[in-house]
């Protein structure tokens, strides 16, 4: 009874905006209390966190991230884009898609998409007729696609949290990732053949300036992906090699970040890190103390009495996830539900990798969805514009993206096939 | 507070030295290990080891800037909605839960730290691990600090506040 009241005033508290870290820290701080543990077992856990091996790709990839997206890398990628697809019909709600797809990867689904391009798409959607509801929807829906594609910040720390291998998860996200931005792209393509917006002609010209100007960025996820494919090397040594390529590219060759600003990126890039690590660290405590107190035993239980069949309990999990990830955000929703879960899928018969995926994708779509999504805030920040009306556009988006999570979970060959 | 203002001027710009400096030891320690490992069949053996603490130091000391400009991780579904006084209240009462949970946590990794010392193993360069793993408690204890330097500064403000709303009823 006092357990279910303390869980009570700790999901108060984390909804009054007090900093996540900070509430679960309590939590396990009064768990460990109560049961005559220890405090000092909780630092334990954050430095045994904390030191874990593989963990150093995530300051590395986070650092290559926010200096890619600081440098002229998203306008280069806008322009290569546009030469090969402005072509099409909806050519440019395509080239939306797909750079904040690129860019999520490469940021790690934090908000920044809409923040850094929405300021740049928004305006172009306009000039290209596409109408307001119809831009808006695309952009907020996007600010977490591209989540499943490495090296995303959420794929490394699903594979910490839930101990699976990296680069096994690296390569499933592949088909699903793209499998969203397919299901996507038909659909604005579609909408905008039969609102006939206007487009503009292919040259090759174009883009063989497009692609010399971004020769120097283009090997960049051949050699991450490429490496990391082949076993070449490890996730943390693809990190630093992507870390170095980045600076010498961004830095040396293009020139488009000068030695005195890489201070200040760094600083904002780790900002978000140490926000980051210090949640897994205090998440580690709480996921120990609920392992040895056996609550995912009970939880199990309680699922095998109730729900037999492994799609119904897919069906639950989906619907669970969404709501999860619509009013906890990922990286919450991450580290406390991720331990809580696996042992329960794993009794369904459903693979590791695989449940990583449905997961991961879950969380990407209920970032988006109302009324709590985060993208729908962040979105009607940077556009200023009521969250309302973000709700009514983001709408049919979200009923691509619900289809797209049906396969994805239905169908765990789209996550396995590429796996060896 | 404002003396306090000037010390924690000084603490930032020590964590942001640190940090530039520490990232920038990371990426080439890292990178000049691959780089040995595969060309020479070596490499450096306490770099890994070396790389590992600095993630450590970096993560903290990241934390410890993300509370100062108030950057930490949390779900305001509440106060997106709520502006004027009532949000003071929440803050205040945010801050406060804040620097608690804190101290504790400083308590905690001090002791942590105690134990360490008695076990008596060593890190890289035959470092005793208690001296790389100082940073945890430090920065806990700066952030313990912060939190409740913003929540005497969200106090002071609802009194003024209120001061003010009496005043205008007054008149």
């Amino acid at each position: 009874m006092t357990f279910l009241l303390i869980v009570i005033i700790a999901v108060a508290l984390l909804l009054i905006g007090i900093p996540i870290f900070v509430v679960i820290s309590g939590l396990t701080l009064y768990l460990f209390f109560s049961s005559q543990i220890d405090i000092s077992a909780i630092i334990i856990e954050m430095h045994r966190m904390a030191t874990t091996p593989v963990l150093v790709a995530i300051p590395l990839f986070t650092f290559a991230g926010y200096l890619l997206s600081e440098s002229g890398a998203p306008k280069r990628l806008i322009r290569l884009s546009n030469a090969l697809l402005g072509w099409l019909p909806g050519g440019l709600s395509v080239i939306a898609l797909v750079t904040c797809a690129v860019f999520t990867a490469l940021t790690g689904a934090t908000g920044l998409t809409i923040i850094a391009l929405g300021g740049i798409l928004l305006p172009a959607m306009k000039r290209g007729r596409y109408s307001e509801n119809f831009s808006l929807g695309l952009l907020t829906t996007s600010g977490t696609l591209g989540l499943l594609f490495p090296p995303s910040l959420p794929l490394i720390i699903y594979a910490i949290v839930a101990k699976v291998r990296i680069d096994h998860l690296f390569i499933a996200g592949i088909l699903p990732g793209i499998l969203l931005v397919v299901l996507l792209s038909a659909f604005s393509v579609y909408r905008s053949v039969r609102t006939d917006v206007p487009k503009t002609k292919f040259k090759f010209n174009e883009v063989g300036i497009a692609i010399k100007e971004t020769l120097w960025e283009l090997p960049l996820p051949v050699v991450v992906l490429g490496g990391i494919y082949s076993g070449y090397f490890a996730v943390s040594e693809a990190a630093a090699i992507t870390a170095v390529y980045v600076l010498l590219a961004e830095v040396v060759i293009y020139r488009d970040i000068r030695l005195g600003q890489l201070p200040e990126i760094m600083k904002k890039s780790m900002v978000l890190v140490g926000g980051i690590l210090i949640i897994l660290g205090a998440a580690m405590g709480l996921t120990n103390y609920l392992i040895d107190a056996e609550i995912p035993m009970q939880l199990l239980d309680f699922f095998k009495t109730h729900i037999k069949n492994p799609i119904l309990f897919l069906v639950v999990l989906n619907i669970f996830l969404l709501a999860i990830g619509c009013t906890m955000g990922i990286f919450s929703a991450l580290v406390v539900v991720v331990p809580l879960f696996t042992p329960l899928a794993e009794a369904y018969g459903i693979d590791p990798i695989h449940l990583g995926i449905i997961f991961l994708a879950n969380l990407e779509i209920g970032a988006s969805i109302p009324p709590l999504g985060i993208n729908l805030f962040i979105a009607s920040m940077r556009f200023d514009k009521p969250v309302l009306q973000l709700y009514v556009a983001s709408l049919p988006f979200i009923a691509i993206l619900l289809l797209a999570l049906a396969i994805i979970t239905y169908l765990p060959w789209l996550s396995l096939a590429l796996i060896g | 507070m404002h003396i306090w203002d000037r010390f924690d001027e000084k603490i930032s710009r020590v964590e942001q030295v640190l940090i530039t400096i520490l990232l920038t030891v990371m990426i080439l320690m890292a990178f000049f290990q691959i780089v040995l490992r595969n060309f020479f069949d070596t490499g450096i053996s306490w770099g890994d080891s070396l790389v590992r603490y600095l993630v450590v130091w970096v993560g903290f000391i990241g934390a410890a800037i993300a509370t100062k400009e108030d950057k930490h991780i949390n779900i305001d579904v509440v106060s997106r909605w709520l502006t004027g006084p009532q949000s003071n209240y929440i803050r205040l009462v945010s801050h406060f839960f804040s620097a608690v949970i804190c101290s504790l946590l400083t308590l905690a990794a001090l002791k942590f730290l105690r134990f360490e010392a008695q076990m008596g193993s060593t890190a890289f360069f035959k470092l005793p691990v208690w001296v790389p793993e100082i940073i945890i408690p430090v920065t806990f204890g700066l952030m313990t600090l912060r939190f409740t330097v913003r929540f005497i500064g969200e106090f002071a403000r609802i009194r003024k506040n209120g001061f003010k709303q009496e005043f205008k009823e007054e008149k």
